[in-house]
């Protein structure tokens, strides 16, 4: 290649990061348009990850390190992509625009909003939490406390919020959570021993390698439990503490408890300003408003839109591991389409 | 498909007032001062036509009303609209208020369902109808209006004694917004019809963890003698749930839960020998009109508080209502009518 | 004989209560039958979406179907849009419509039902009437009720109803025409069919339990009697 192609990466969370120091070994020029002022996107929220408890910060830190041939746009919303002239125009929010000849959509995802599952009670109740709040005390270092500063003697994770539920919109399963709601407990219960924790699952998916170890492990040595039936209610009693309402399926008996704080595993959404992307181009939203793969089989990184490639959570939701793997198939399709016939 | 509370419409005036079994039996007073209400405090026009029935919604839900019957009989009152021109119902029941819209969403999703029903009301009456433009609870006119009656109000829902709020507890009949939140004010889960009169009205309300939970009604669990132990049981796990928090009243938007929620604290607390409100009179229960009326002026027995079994007055003192306690057993003309062996629920 | 999931299929609301059921328990966990009973819509719904007919047979002859109180709050909640409220009161109309309730002694109560609702709204135009709140079967209304009772026509007339009286307001005296519209629904759409079938199925019961009188005809005195005091032993 004689001239520099440009790439343009829109989202500089992992999997742009990752798709980015691939193209760039390619020889590819790239930029990176960030809407927050730091590179990293979700990743930057969690403490640690799953199954073998890595840091977060561990595997940002490998992104730091500056590269040639690599710009960074930091607090730019990119609102559309114009294909042109076997190029891409590409604008955000202040009418900058840019040029380039392939773009690599790595949006990411937005965690569900809790506060729309009115009955478990998040924004009202104190003491009912999300996963990413429990990710950011843990990352903090501090120890889980309740609203009255006392360290909670029960805790209860609920899965599926927001996900694999039509009251809400969302009916694909976000298949991370059941692996969170497995380490977040274990965290737990190695933060508070003597806390007892409790998870609420409907089923446990927990597809990933090792990750039914992980399950073993928080069974075994730490005495998590866990109850098959989806949590129904949430209301908060005068001592605040919290009530909670479910049915034990295998016991088929509906079941009432008392706890004295919920962690609420918050699905993954795809992100609410992908339509503005589609506007000008080919581009396609699947029924779950993520974008829509050229084909779910054999091309997940490629769209509907020729010379615009996917990677990561803007495809559907993906772990970390996933997630960079992804990203780097997805830069192979862009050198691939770069290199070929029907970009020349 | 997100949560959205805020597109349930309410009509602004001409209504046809659909009464309520329970209600009316129970409660006659709290229907009269809702069309008092609208009509000579907001100046609306409702009407109030003798020729409506039943939906015969009770008898539906305990399963010897057919689903086609039921459809034909809400038809029926929808023909009567017609007749008469008025295109908004304003419905005092909570069953009904789930009926008509449990009628109206088979019909979008079944069109075949209301040719049908058309078909038996023509055989049946030789009636034709509209369907409504507008189908309200009252509670939602009520709701609609609460800030126009704040205006009008003679009295707050202040303790006079102390100066702080009273603590309501509401209770929203299983029907107005479970099976269709989006037909109920606020949606299913935190409506707010009840909260935003009690707090347009001076009061504070509290929530409490069994707010939920159905009163215990049952339809057959109630009807049926041998079965009421579940509809008791299921008012006394509301009861156990509020009891901490102390409330000044109760108040709820359905006919049934009104009258369930006062009975079965006369009925626990002879089974039992307590009460929930720790004096032997149980904690007042009130219907949304009742304490629009209590606000607004209205003579307490003008509005039937009489016939509670817990009584109200311990609730007017703290308020500071002026009302004339000896009138409370007295007929139209003023003569006495004979007085209960005890109200309130526990005798010594 | 049509198959019950056939028959199941048949109704409308089957459609609007059941899309799918994943067993999550959510309706289970607040329902306030299930508090009280040894009852789970999860597994009803279960077995309706299963199509095993053998299942439905035993529901429909069951206590179980009859333990719903229709409160509707698993409507709400569930996160496949299913009401199993709904799909409840299928099983029941099922029930009744082949006979199979007076194998249980909560569905045998349907008779009752057909005597005090079913004959309130055909004679008072209401469900519920003050005449038949009688206080000896109704000891949790209270002494207030008593007095009510005693002194309907006063009471009434101070808090404003018009009770059995010509015209407007509350516990009016329904016009007979009026009364005859909802005759004739009752005829036109099934209402009266739904009663006779409750009522033919119940003689059947009644007799088979040696209620009959002295011309061998079936005694519903005393069946309702027996159906008013019979307990939860069996």
């Amino acid at each position: 290649m004689n001239i520099k192609k440009q790439v343009a990466i829109i989202g500089g969370g992992i999997a742009g990061l990752e798709a980015a120091s691939v193209l760039i070994k390619q020889g590819l020029s790239v930029t990176i348009f960030e809407k927050q002022n730091r590179e990293g996107g979700m990743l930057n929220h969690w403490s640690k990850l799953f199954p073998d408890f890595a840091s977060s910060n561990q595997i940002l830190d490998q992104y730091k390190v500056k590269r040639n041939n690599l710009n960074v746009f930091y607090n730019t919303q990119i609102s559309s992509i114009k294909p042109k002239d076997n190029k891409f125009e590409i604008s955000d929010n202040c009418n900058l625009k840019f040029y380039a000849d392939s773009v690599l959509l790595s949006t990411g995802y937005k965690v569900f909003d809790a506060t729309l599952k009115e009955e478990y009670g998040y924004g009202l109740f104190y003491n009912v939490i999300t996963s990413v709040d429990f990710e950011r005390i843990h990352k903090s270092g501090e120890l889980l406390k309740t609203a009255s500063g006392k360290q909670p003697k029960r805790v209860a994770i609920i899965h599926c919020v927001g996900s694999r539920d039509a009251k809400v919109g969302n009916t694909y399963c976000s298949k991370v959570c059941c692996i969170t709601g497995v380490k977040q407990a274990i965290e737990i219960n190695k933060m508070l021993p003597d806390c007892e924790v409790f998870n609420f699952y409907m089923d446990l998916r927990l597809y990933g390698s090792k990750y039914d170890a992980l399950y073993l492990e928080a069974q075994k040595r730490h005495k998590i439990q866990f109850i098959r039936g989806r949590l129904s209610e949430v209301s908060e009693k005068e001592d605040m503490s919290l009530q909670i309402k479910a049915e034990d399926t295998l016991q088929g008996r509906p079941l009432r408890m008392n706890v004295d704080m919920v962690i609420l595993l918050v699905g993954m959404e795809a992100d609410e300003l992908n339509p503005d992307l589609c506007k000008q181009t080919n581009l396609q939203l699947d029924e779950n408003r993520f974008f829509k793969s050229k084909n779910m089989q054999t091309s997940r990184c490629g769209s509907t839109q020729i010379g615009v490639f996917l990677s990561g959570c803007c495809i559907c939701p993906m772990t970390v591991n996933e997630t960079l793997d992804n990203a780097r198939s997805a830069a192979f399709e862009v050198v691939n389409y770069l290199n070929s016939d029907a970009h020349e | 498909m997100k949560n959205d509370h805020t597109s349930k419409v309410i009509a602004e005036d001409n209504y046809y007032f659909l009464r309520s079994c329970i209600r009316q039996n129970f409660f006659p007073g709290a229907e009269k001062v809702f069309l008092d209400i609208l009509r000579n405090k907001l100046g609306k026009t409702v009407i109030d036509d003798p020729h409506h029935t039943t939906c015969t919604g009770i008898g539906y839900h305990s399963d010897i009303v057919p689903f086609d019957t039921y459809q034909t009989t809400v038809a029926r009152q929808f023909a009567l609209m017609t007749e008469l021109g008025v295109k908004n119902a304003a419905v005092s029941c909570i069953t009904s208020y789930g009926g008509y819209n449990e009628v109206l969403e088979t019909w979008e999703h079944f069109p075949e369902q209301e040719t049908q029903t058309r078909e038996f009301l023509k055989k049946a009456t030789g009636r034709v109808f509209d369907i409504p433009e507008n189908i309200s609870h009252a509670c939602d006119i009520i709701y609609k209006y609460r800030n126009e009656i704040a205006q009008l109000a003679k009295y707050k829902l202040v303790n006079k004694h102390t100066g702080t709020p009273l603590k309501v507890v509401d209770h929203i009949g299983c029907h107005y917004a479970k099976i269709f939140p989006d037909k109920g004010v606020g949606g299913a889960e935190k409506s707010t019809v009840l909260t935003a009169m009690v707090k347009a009205w001076g009061g504070e309300s509290v929530d409490y963890p069994e707010r939920r939970h159905c009163c215990g009604f049952g339809f057959r669990h109630y009807l049926i003698k041998n079965n009421r132990s579940y509809s008791i049981s299921n008012s006394k796990k509301k009861f156990e749930s509020m009891e901490p928090y102390k409330p000044d009243f109760i108040v709820t938007n359905c006919p049934g839960c009104n009258m369930f929620l006062d009975r079965w604290q006369y009925a626990l607390a002879q089974i039992e020998g307590k009460t929930y409100s720790g004096d032997k009179n149980g904690i007042p229960v009130l219907s949304y009109e009742e304490l629009a009326g209590l606000v607004l002026g209205y003579n307490p027995w003008d509005m039937g508080f009489q016939m509670h079994q817990v009584n109200i007055e311990p609730l007017l003192d703290k308020i500071g209502v002026v009302y004339n306690p000896d009138e409370k057993y007295l007929d139209i003309k003023g003569n006495p009518i004979g007085e209960p062996l005890f109200s309130g629920c526990l005798n010594e | 004989m049509k198959s019950l999931t056939h028959l199941l299929n048949k109704d409308v609301r089957l459609k609007e209560g059941l899309n799918a059921c994943m067993n999550c328990g959510i309706c289970t966990a607040i329902c306030p039958a299930a508090e009280y009973f040894e009852y789970d819509p999860r597994t009803i719904v279960n077995a309706v979406q299963s199509h095993n007919e053998e299942m439905i047979q035993k529901l429909i002859e069951s206590d179980t179907i009859w333990m719903c109180g229709q409160c509707m709050s698993c409507k709400t909640r569930c996160p496949r849009n299913n009401c199993p409220g709904l799909i409840i009161n299928i099983l029941r109309k099922i029930s009744q419509e082949t006979g199979a309730f007076i194998k249980s002694r909560l569905g045998r109560q349907q008779f009752l039902l057909v005597k005090t609702i079913g004959a309130n709204i055909l004679k008072y135009g209401y469900c519920v009437n003050p005449h038949s709140v009688i206080p000896s079967g109704h000891p949790e209304q209270g002494p207030v009720w008593e007095w009510i009772y005693e002194n309907k026509e006063k009471v009434y007339e101070r808090v404003g109803a018009n009770l059995d009286k010509e015209g407007a307001g509350a516990m009016r005296k329904i016009d007979q025409e009026d009364l005859n519209d909802l005759d004739y629904i009752f005829t036109e759409s099934g209402g009266k069919l739904l009663f006779q079938t409750i009522e033919k199925y119940s003689m059947k019961k009644a007799f088979e339990l040696g209620f009959t009188d002295s011309k061998g005809n079936p005694d519903m005195e005393r069946y309702i009697d027996y159906l008013q005091n019979e307990d939860d032993e069996e």
